[in-house]
């Protein structure tokens, strides 16, 4: 089964909550390649935190099958593809990502697949993210986005449901200072090609 | 050290780095660090790291994977500090 996770960064937080050169920082969250490609590049502050959401987008790909929390970066190991497109690889599972760079913020979709999959995502503000994905699974399906529910798995995943009929296949929320950012598949039914 | 001494200096550490103040008001073995007082993934590293700083002992990585909960880290801290 398809499923997706996101990621989202606000760099201006990231630089002011952590600090990356801070003693023990990389050699708990990364990988010795991951440490060697952070260090030798000239960006490395934005190296360490698109490694980090790329983790993350795994992370929370994974975790709505399994339904498990843990907190083990260094599981995660990270490859590059290219500047945007990566690899991760987690207990022999392979995850691939995509990243987008802004000024303010940088963004990864992670799947478990490599093959194409229909999906929906956004980035918008913290505070209006909930309401966002209801608006965008509105727009998609016709239904009333009042009449949109939100539930959440024991991990705190969320699915979305209209008269108990499941919508999203699989479906990522995250938030970081300013920014909010989702990402989901839809059920087959309520593909858009179906209308 | 006892549990509650333990607490004390945890609550300390994490203060820092919590985003509902509701949910540090109240505090507890049972206080969750993400759904609690939501903090930032990106900032548990920086409190495994300042547990290692206050209680002088060493986080390796399966300990680390278990620190999510008050409850959790205080084992954790209390297991390295009498290995």
């Amino acid at each position: 089964m398809p499923n997706i996770g996101n990621d989202i960064v606000d760099l201006n937080l990231a630089k002011t909550q952590s600090d990356w050169k801070r003693k023990g920082f990389l050699e708990k969250q990364f990988t010795k390649n991951e440490q060697e490609i952070i260090l030798n590049t000239n960006d490395s502050f934005l190296q360490v935190w698109h490694f980090w959401s790329m983790k993350e987008a795994v992370y929370k790909c994974y975790t709505q099958t399994i339904e498990k929390r843990f907190f083990a970066p260094k599981k995660f190991e990270c490859s590059l593809i290219s500047k945007d497109k990566g690899m991760v690889v987690f207990e022999d599972i392979t995850f691939y990502t995509t990243t987008v760079f802004k000024d303010f913020y940088l963004h990864t979709i992670a799947k478990n697949q490599q093959k194409k999959v229909a999906n929906f995502f956004n980035i918008g503000f913290q505070k209006t993210i909930d309401n966002d994905v209801k608006s965008k699974l509105a727009e998609i399906t016709g239904f009333l986005p009042k009449k949109i529910e939100k539930r959440k798995s024991s991990i705190g995943a969320p699915t979305y449901y209209y008269n108990e009929k499941k919508l999203t296949k699989s479906c990522s929320i995250s938030h970081h200072g300013n920014f909010g950012a989702f990402a989901f598949i839809l059920e087959n039914e309520f593909k858009r090609s179906t209308f | 050290m006892t549990k509650e001494e333990i607490i004390k200096k945890l609550t300390t550490i994490v203060k820092p780095y919590v985003q509902n103040e509701e949910g540090f008001k109240n505090i507890s073995e049972e206080t969750d660090f993400i759904n609690d007082l939501e903090i930032n993934s990106a900032n548990l590293v920086d409190i495994i790291l300042d547990v290692e700083d206050e209680f002088d002992i060493e986080i390796d990585n399966d300990a680390m994977e278990k620190m999510l909960s008050v409850k959790a880290t205080v084992a954790i801290i209390q297991e390295k500090m009498n290995a």
